[in-house]
Parts: C-alpha cells; structure tokens; sequence
C-alpha cells in the first residue's frame, strides 16, 4: 500500500468536516446565509482538485496545452461572429472528453475564472468555476474508455443535457441565494424560469458546437496526443 | 489603476479588503449598515472610474428597484398589507426587505466592480504564485495567449477573406457559424502545436526541476503592515458588534431593528479605508504641487 496522497486526505477533510461544519455555522449566520454557505462550500469543494494538480508536479507540456484550451474556449467567443454565442462549454468538454477528467477538470475551472478576468469578476464566479470545471470532468469520465460513443450527435445530446441540467441550476442557485429573501417554492420557480431561456441558449450553442466542431476539434486534440505521446498515462481512470 | 493610493498597496492588503468588504455585506441587513455600504462603495467607485461610473450607477437603479418590487410577491408575511394581489397581500414589511435585500445586491457590484479594477490579474497571481504556482502560471498564460490568439484570429479571417473565403457581413447565421468553426479549427492547430513547442522549450530551461521561486514585485512596507492592523482591528470591532446583536434586523413578520451603535462606526471606518488612503494622496498631490 502506497503512501496515502495529500489531495486525498485534502478530500477526506473536505467531505467529513469541513463542509458540515460550514453547513452547521451556515444556519447561524443572519442576512444572506445561504450564499455565504453555498460559495464556501463550493469553493472547498475545489480546494481538493487543486490540490491533487499541484502535487503530482504537472510536466510543462500539460500546463501549456491545459493553457491553450482555457484560452481557446474563452476566445471562441470572437472566433464566431455571432452575437452572445457562447461556445466556451462546449470547448471545455471536449478538452475533458479528448484529454481525460482531471484536465476537463482544470480547463473549467480556470477558463471560467480567467473569463471573468475580462468580463468582470462577480458574486457568481466560484460558482462557475465549479459549473464548468465539473462539467468537463463529467464529460471525460462519460467518455473514457469508450462509456458512450464519441460521435457528435452523442456529445451533442450530452452537452445539452449539461447544460441544462448542471450549468444553467448551479448558476441560478447563486442568484436564488443573493437575491430572494426567504427561498420559497415560488421564488425558486421564477428565477429558474427567468434563467431559462439564457440556460436554453447556451445549450442550443453547445449542441451545435458539438455537431459542426466536436470531430474535427477531437481529431485535433487526438493527433496532437498521438504525434508528441502526451497525457498518456491518463487515460481517464 | 495607477492614480489611485490604495491600488498601490500590497495585493494582500487590497485582497483581505475586499474579503472582508463584501463578506460582511452579504451577511449584514441593518439598513444602517447598508447605507454605509452603498455610500462608501459608491464613492470608491466614483473615484476610481471618474465620470463613467455614474453610468454604471444609475444602470443598478432599475435594478434596485425591480429586486425591491419583486420580493413581497413571493413573500407575502408581513403586518401591514398594502393592497392585494392575485389574492395574496402585498406587505410594505416584505417591500422593505426587499429593498434590503436589494441594497446588499447593489452594495455586492458595487464593491466587486472595485475588486476588478484594483485587484488586476498581475496582483493575483503575484499573491498566490507561491500558494498554486501551477495553477497561477497556467493563469498567467491564459491571460497572455487570449489577446494572443485574438490577434490570430483576425489574422486567419482577414487572410481567409483575401482569397474569398469567409462570411461575409450578410451571411446567414448558418455560414457565419460554419465559417467560424474552420477558423476556430485552424486557431485550435495552431496553438496546440505551438504549446508543444513552448512546454518543450520551458523543460529545456529546466521547468520542474526544482521548486520555482518567484519574482515579487510588491513588498509589505511599513505603510502595508499598519493599515492590515487597522482593518483587522476595525473588522474584529464589526464583527464583536455583530456578535452582541448590533446588526440584527428582522423585517417579517413586523420590522425590528436593534439601535445603532459603534459597530456602525467601525463598519463605516473600515468600508472608507481605500476612499481615504486616496483623498490623502490627493491631498498631499496638491500640496507638494502648490509648492512647486
């Protein structure tokens, strides 16, 4: 039995202690408690993966080509000239799904974190980080090892799914939590019908990103991997 | 920002501002307390945008009012209604809390609008480089190659249009997306291939041979150190006042609001700090110039 890794102490504390005892002095705290719970909470949640990158020492290549990514999905945005098309998901998912979880994980995260750099940081920002890192991570274990097809109507419908099920919520439950008073059925219901129809958008984008870009995006990334033998050890657990 | 006195301080200073500034916003609702924070974050952000920021202002107002109308449709507690609606009573209790709940929204933008003025990138990544310095370099990287890879893809456009390829102006959504898409795929080649060339090249120079040092540019000066003991100190006085039940307010079902006292004070105090620290260099500018 190897050493136990310190990423994975880091996640042991995480789960057992540090998020129920957020959780427990969450419920003490007057004003907008459930923000303050659910950001800390989600940022703890990301310190363990953080983690894990910084310890295994990532070689130089990993780090530029995770770069290239980031930046890639975030200058998707002026590569395709349609107003509020935003393929910067879709992108990270077919990072994850080409390069594995952990990757998919780290290109998320920092894209959307390096996004705000330019688009403003705001309340909503670990949220993202946290939306579109496990997004990515989601996509690379539901296509590791062949789980489901690479082909693009499947990533198609697995982008929007994502999206509609997991991006567009978490970010519209940091709204819930800043903006209602007490959350209710009702409020809840209206804030995530009033972000329907961005969540609607940006996964109509995803999907036709995956339908027009995902094959030749994936052979690109897959050449690269093949032609410099990079990530091979990762092969997605 | 390069004319304003608080940007000049240590990274660490700015950044346990900011924590602190919008983590006690989002926890207190006295509307005292909001005020305070609404005002100073205001003026802080007047200076620092100068003329342009009024518009940023008055673009929260609608807002502002929206949250505050929308919150007694959804909570309907209160003593005193004010008129019905849809069957239910539409309380002047549950109003005002909205108009509290929509302060702390306004107070929030206020002060990260703020935050990403005076907290550049540079700074956050000379924070944590040495907490994450994998994670920083990669975003440091990042914030490189977008303008980077911006300039390529105009690059790629213009020479694609130079042999009549492209979208044109009043192409259809569809052409411009498929357009965007080869330009994308061509972006995508390039940079992957020039990211193996890069990583090739920083293990050349020995990237990840022994553990990086990094290069501060900022330094804790004896300046840095007093003001992080008077934020501390005003903080810690907040949240004592806080703890002895200063800041409560309770607005449903009848509004209840404890009297104001020295923690609104010391709240006030600490949320002035940057408007200070720049109406101080202000002043001595003009002194030293009067001089001249």
């Amino acid at each position: 039995m190897k050493k136990i890794k310190r990423s994975n102490i880091a996640m042991l504390i995480v789960f057992f202690l540090l998020v129920p005892l957020t959780l427990f002095l969450g419920t003490k705290l007057p004003g907008r408690g459930y923000y303050i719970t659910g950001t800390l909470i989600i940022i703890e949640l990301m310190i363990p993966f953080f983690m894990a990158f910084e310890g295994r020492k990532p070689q130089a290549r990993e780090l530029v080509v995770i770069a290239v990514m980031c930046a890639i999905a975030i200058v998707a945005r002026v590569a395709i000239p349609i107003p509020n098309f935003k393929a910067i998901f879709a992108v990270i998912m077919l990072t994850g799904i080409a390069f594995g979880p952990e990757t998919g994980f780290m290109v998320g995260a920092v894209a959307a974190f390096a996004s705000n750099f330019f688009y403003g940081q705001g309340a909503y920002t670990p949220w993202q980080m946290f939306g579109y890192g496990a997004g990515g991570m989601l996509a690379g274990f539901a296509f590791a090892k062949g789980r489901l097809p690479r082909k693009p109507w499947v990533m198609a419908v697995f982008g929007f799914f994502a999206v509609i099920l997991w991006v567009g919520p978490l970010l519209d439950c940091s709204r819930i939590f800043l903006m209602l008073s007490t959350v209710t059925w009702a409020g809840v219901i209206a804030t995530f019908i009033s972000g329907f129809y961005v969540n609607v958008s940006q996964a109509i984008c995803t999907v036709l990103v995956m339908l027009l870009f995902g094959r030749p995006l994936l052979e690109k990334l897959d050449r690269i991997k093949l032609k410099y033998g990079m990530m091979e050890d990762e092969d997605g657990l | 920002m390069r004319n304003d006195a608080f940007s000049k301080c240590h990274p660490a200073v700015n950044f346990l501002f900011f924590v602190g500034a919008i983590g006690m916003s989002v926890v207190i609702q006295h509307p005292a307390y909001l005020t305070a924070g609404i005002v100073t974050g205001a003026v802080y952000y007047l200076l620092l945008n100068g003329r342009k920021g009024w518009k940023t202002i008055l673009g929260l107002l609608p807002m502002f009012i929206f949250l505050t109308a929308i919150n007694p449709l959804f909570n309907t507690l209160g003593v005193t209604p004010l008129f019905h609606l849809f069957g239910r009573p539409y309380t002047l209790e549950a109003l005002l809390y909205g108009a509290a709940i929509a302060s702390m929204f306004v107070i929030m933008m206020l002060w990260f609008g703020c935050y990403n003025k005076v907290l550049t990138s540079d700074k956050f990544t000379s924070l944590f480089g040495s907490i994450i310095p994998a994670i920083s370099l990669v975003l440091v990287m990042v914030l490189r190659m977008v303008p980077n890879f911006i300039r390529k893809t105009q690059q790629i456009t213009g020479a694609r249009k130079s042999i009549g390829k492209g979208a044109a102006e009043n192409a259809s959504t569809k052409e411009k997306l498929n357009d965007g898409m080869t330009v994308l795929g061509a972006l995508t080649s390039w940079a992957l291939e020039g990211s193996v060339v890069t990583g090739d090249s920083m293990r050349a120079r020995g990237y990840g041979c022994a553990k990086r040092s990094s290069f501060m540019i900022y330094r804790m000066t004896v300046t840095d150190w007093a003001l992080l003991f008077i934020m501390m100190a005003l903080l810690a006085s907040t949240v004592t006042a806080a703890c002895f039940g200063q800041v409560t307010a309770v607005f449903v079902p009848a509004i209840d609001l404890a009297p104001t006292s020295w923690g609104l004070a010391t709240y006030t105090c600490y949320l002035l700090i940057p408007t200070a620290l720049h109406i101080k260099e202000a002043i001595q500018w003009h002194i030293s110039k009067s001089k001249i």
